[in-house]
């Protein structure tokens, strides 16, 4: 019920069946996953993750598909420390974040950049202000240097001349663009895309993207991709930036089964259906799967 | 085998200690909010922008519907008292009458009600936004305490404003009993004011500054609390608006007498 109140002052309830670690320093072994779930439990009225685990390797991605209600936003409220979980462990970059407070939990998040599902832009702040949010709160940032990385930003995501418009004055599409251009700017190692291109019409959709995919091939972001849009999906997990007469483009492999780097997983009801290849989920015989596909 | 009457009274039982357990954590989770708000107000970093920024909503925006209730409050005030004080021949005594009135109770009360009104639920619809469309998760995923860049600066502002809008309301207030004595009651210029002087103890001012002090930290810590508890959409942020409007306004009211109370009988009326 007070879910936010409660998460701002950090009164979540912590975990009780697994006793607490001591705050990692965040060093991780450089074979160990960036990303590690293991057996992780969460309920509010009813049962939300029941028991989910994997990994995610350092510049891969994982796409997390799953009907509306079975999990997928959660999973990334709980990369972030937006909540905590009620049993099992989380480990981002070698930091045990279900034990985190608040406090320690700002270096984990200074790693990560977080497209949210409507762009959750600052409605009171210019487009400028908004990408360069994080650079301004850091305090270690000159202006000149904060406008020039959020102008960058801004050119990257094909919106430079947004700089001084409100929020209000965009549209649905353009603002997820400067939301992705927000998650950038402190150049993360991992980026959480929240549907980011629910309600978007099909070119910007492609446009969004290949953004995703930009950032993965050109910068190696590790990156979680959350949606329920299959085609999104594919496209993510099937195009690459090729070098064309001294210029990047994407392109799509026609042959799924050609496919690496891009690992797919199917929630249902807060449990991991399927966890594999987008290839071994296209020919998958699991009727859900099969549904859910259709 | 128990009765439908005892499953009745069980299942009744049941919901009450379940109501009192979330009245209970709702007042922990409000003390925690506020205590959180004022420490951040004192401790580094500060928003000074967000300060000056909220200053200028809860004082400057305010001033027009302050000065205006307590004009009018003075003058019905002086009218008012006329009446009934010229059934005892005591007609000179309206400037006392107002200005007592308008520096301890009035003044104070009104203000408040006002400001909560305007601002409180501003900031209940603002905060409740933010939860809403997830900005405030943004704001803790860029590495920002909400608590600090939200709440710190409204309570602040509150702070600040309220008793200084407060002081506003009650010298516009008293002005206003002037007009209404010299050209309605024909009571002269220097006599009125003569008795607003003499009105005025150390007593007065004590009380008439504690109060909005009080009264400016329980509209801007309600506000706050309602917008951060919204939940269930646009929907819920309406719900959050009316709510903050309704608690701050009855929490005002009902401090006030405490307030009053406890003053009464740490410094009598001599």
């Amino acid at each position: 019920m007070r879910e936010t109140i409660r998460a701002v002052l950090g009164l979540t309830p912590r975990p009780v069946a697994i006793p607490p670690e001591p705050p990692s320093p965040g060093l991780r072994d450089p074979d160990e996953p960036i990303i590690s779930f293991r057996d992780v439990h969460l309920a509010f009225d009813r049962p939300i993750l029941q028991g989910v685990s994997f990994d995610l390797a350092p510049g891969t991605t994982k796409v997390i598909l799953g009907g509306s209600g079975s999990g997928k936003t959660t999973i990334l409220r709980l990369i972030l420390g937006l909540l905590k979980p009620e049993g099992g462990s989380i480990r981002v970059d070698g930091a045990d974040v279900g034990h985190l407070g608040e406090e320690d939990m700002r270096p984990v998040r200074l790693k990560i950049g977080m497209v949210f599902q409507e762009g959750a832009l600052f409605d009171s702040l210019t487009v400028g202000e908004n990408v360069g949010y994080r650079l301004v709160e850091d305090g270690n940032v000159s202006e000149a240097e904060i406008e020039a990385r959020v102008r960058e930003m801004l050119g990257f995501v094909g919106l430079e001349t947004f700089y001084g418009r409100m929020p209000s004055e965009l549209s649905g599409g353009q603002r997820r663009r400067v939301a992705f251009a927000r998650a950038l700017v402190a150049r993360p190692q991992i980026m959480l895309y929240d549907e980011p291109t629910t309600g978007l019409d099909p070119i910007t959709c492609r446009t969004i993207t290949d953004l995703i995919v930009k950032v993965r091939d050109l910068d190696g972001v590790t990156s979680i991709l959350v949606t329920h849009q299959l085609r999104d999906a594919f496209n993510v997990a099937r195009t690459f930036m090729a070098r064309e007469n001294g210029e990047f483009t994407p392109k799509a492999v026609e042959d799924l089964s050609m496919l690496e780097g891009t690992e797919f997983m199917m929630l249902r009801q807060g449990v991991v259906e399927f966890k594999g290849t987008p290839h071994e989920l296209q020919t998958s015989e699991d009727p859900y799967i099969k549904e859910f596909l259709s | 085998m128990a009765s439908r009457t005892q499953l009745l009274i069980l299942s009744l039982g049941r919901r009450f200690s379940q109501q009192v357990k979330e009245s209970v954590l709702a007042l922990q989770d409000y003390v925690v909010l506020t205590a959180r708000g004022l420490a951040a107000l004192v401790t580094p970093p500060n928003y000074r922008r967000e300060l000056v920024t909220q200053m200028d909503s809860i004082g400057v925006q305010s001033l027009s519907i302050v000065v205006l209730t307590g004009m009018f409050t003075g003058m019905v005030l002086a009218l008012q008292s006329a009446a009934s004080l010229d059934a005892f021949g005591a007609r000179p005594y309206v400037g006392r009458l107002v200005c007592i009135s308008m520096v301890r109770e009035l003044g104070p009360v009104l203000t408040a009600l006002m400001v909560t009104g305007r601002v409180g639920s501003g900031m209940a619809a603002e905060l409740g936004s933010m939860v809403v469309t997830q900005q405030i998760d943004a704001l803790r995923v860029l590495g920002s305490d909400p608590v600090r860049k939200l709440v710190a600066p409204r309570l602040g502002a509150a702070l600040i404003m309220v008793p200084l809008l407060t002081v506003i309301s009650d010298t516009v207030g008293i002005f206003g009993g002037s007009l209404i004595s010299i050209f309605n009651l024909k009571l002269s210029w220097e006599f009125y004011w003569r008795s607003v002087g003499n009105a005025m103890v150390i007593n007065d001012l004590l009380m008439g500054f504690l109060k909005p002090l009080v009264f400016g930290l329980i509209l801007s810590s309600v506000g706050c609390y309602m917008g951060l508890n919204t939940t269930g959409g646009t929907q819920g942020v309406g719900l959050s608006t009316t709510r903050s409007v309704v608690v701050a306004s009855v929490t005002i009211l009902s401090s006030d007498f405490f307030i009053t109370k406890v003053l009464l009988i740490l410094f009598p009326v001599v």
